[in-house]
């Protein structure tokens, strides 16, 4: 990157200064930033000169307070909504095109294990499932989708090979059948303990894939789950509601079922369970912003 | 046609067209759209070039109504892949778009009958055109 292009970075950090990054300004920022620097490659194919052209361009924006409010107005609700991703017809059509012969060869393989006579197609069912399953998985990963960036190509091979091991493995435990050969079911333990193993290497080597918005909202996901962990007071008052709703609910179960009989005394352990569930719900979902510890 | 002296002139400062035409950014955005995804910088220049930079539209105009056909479902919107220099985002117009699209210009085409209709009361037996004026 060159200075001249870093110029309209700069700028635009100056003229963001101040102002909250909610998602929406995030978002319109970035949306800004190519039009910038378009803008600026526009000028300095008519002879303006690198810092000329990025000062031109920013001041022909105006006043991006104002923007920000404006757009803020208007914005769209749903977060994914903005982090959306180019669609790409070329990969939906390649999948489908793939997942045709391995319809096609697992169907073959099932049916090989059924009925002996179409013993004679399985290593040839086997070996086109285990490659198309292979490509197709190694190609998906090759996506950028909207909560997840593309992995690296060796990184997406290593999974597309795995896959294929995998489903190789499968299909040497299908041709085994019925007599169990051991030359087979050696092979066929091979190549799953190899993909295991190379899934497990790929698992426990991966890093975060996914984008900012989504590990923001998995966290906040994981903070909802986790409000007993964090405010044991709710955790224990919780409890205590729970114990005194079954002890109410245990007790109207016992009187109704002596005064008016099974038909209708199992209303009070429905009532407790609704009331239980309802508490629940409470305590989980308490309003963003209330205080955890509110007197009760 | 007038030379512009800078960017926030519009048809020789006619407040006017101008208002009339502000009306209608969102219908001209969908025009641009209908020939194809675009992103912001692109749909700017594509209406500049269109009318021999008579004018434009200003860029904070645009970017409100992106967020306004947005969420009006006319138009749907993606990051597209590039690496270098910040990421575009491009902008589509969805079937509902092309459906408000076309209602608009027909809208447009009966409106501007029956204005030319009564604007030309104003105007007795002249025969040049003058451009409509504030007070017909």
């Amino acid at each position: 990157m060159t200075d001249d292009s870093l110029a309209i970075h700069r700028l635009l950090d100056e003229a963001y200064a101040g102002i909250e990054m909610t998602p929406e300004a995030r978002d319109l920022k970035e949306e800004m930033r190519a039009n910038l620097v378009a803008r600026m490659a526009e000028l300095g194919g008519s002879g303006v000169s690198g810092a000329e052209s990025a000062r031109r361009a920013m001041a022909e924006l105006g006043d991006i307070r104002a923007i920000v409010t404006e757009t803020a107005a208007t914005s769209t609700a749903a977060p994914w909504l903005d982090q959306r991703v180019r669609p790409r017809p070329a990969y939906v059509i390649r999948t489908l095109l793939l997942s045709l012969p391995a319809a096609a060869a697992l169907a073959v393989l099932v049916w090989s294990v059924l009925d002996t006579a179409v013993h004679g197609w399985q290593p040839l069912a086997a070996a086109v499932l285990a490659l198309t399953g292979g490509v197709i998985v190694a190609d998906a990963l090759r996506q950028e989708t909207t909560s997840s960036y593309p992995l690296p190509t060796t990184r997406a091979l290593g999974y597309g090979a795995a896959a294929t091991l995998g489903l190789a493995g499968a299909g040497c435990v299908a041709a085994a059948r019925p007599e169990w050969p051991v030359g087979l079911l050696v092979a066929a333990g091979v190549l799953l303990v190899a993909s295991a193993v190379a899934f497990t290497y790929l698992g426990v080597t991966q890093t975060n894939r996914h984008k900012p918005w989504m590990v923001r909202l998995q966290r906040e996901h994981q903070e909802m789950a986790d409000v007993f962990a964090g405010d044991p007071a709710a955790a224990a008052r919780f409890g205590i509601y729970t114990a005194a709703i079954w002890l109410a609910a245990l007790a109207g179960f016992a009187v109704l079922t002596f005064t008016v009989g099974w038909a209708w005394s199992w209303l009070a352990l429905l009532g407790g369970l609704l009331a239980m569930l309802v508490i629940m719900a409470r305590t989980m979902f308490r309003p963003r912003g209330s205080e955890p510890h509110r007197a009760a | 046609m007038p030379d512009i002296p800078d960017s926030d002139t519009f048809l020789a400062s006619d407040a006017f067209a101008a208002d009339l035409l502000r009306g209608h950014t969102d219908t001209i955005v969908l025009a641009v759209l209908s020939q194809g995804e675009s992103y912001g910088f692109e749909i700017f220049k594509t209406i500049r070039d269109a009318t021999g930079g008579a004018y434009e539209i200003k860029e904070a105009t645009l970017y409100a109504s992106y967020r306004r056909l947005l969420k009006d479902g006319l138009v749907e919107a993606y990051w597209g892949d590039e690496t270098q220099g910040g990421r575009r985002k491009y902008y589509r117009i969805t079937d509902a778009g092309r459906a408000v699209y076309h209602d608009n210009v027909n809208a447009w085409e009966i409106t501007r009958g029956l204005i030319d209709t009564l604007l030309e009361l104003g105007k007795p037996a002249r025969t040049g055109i003058p451009r409509p004026g504030r007070r017909p």
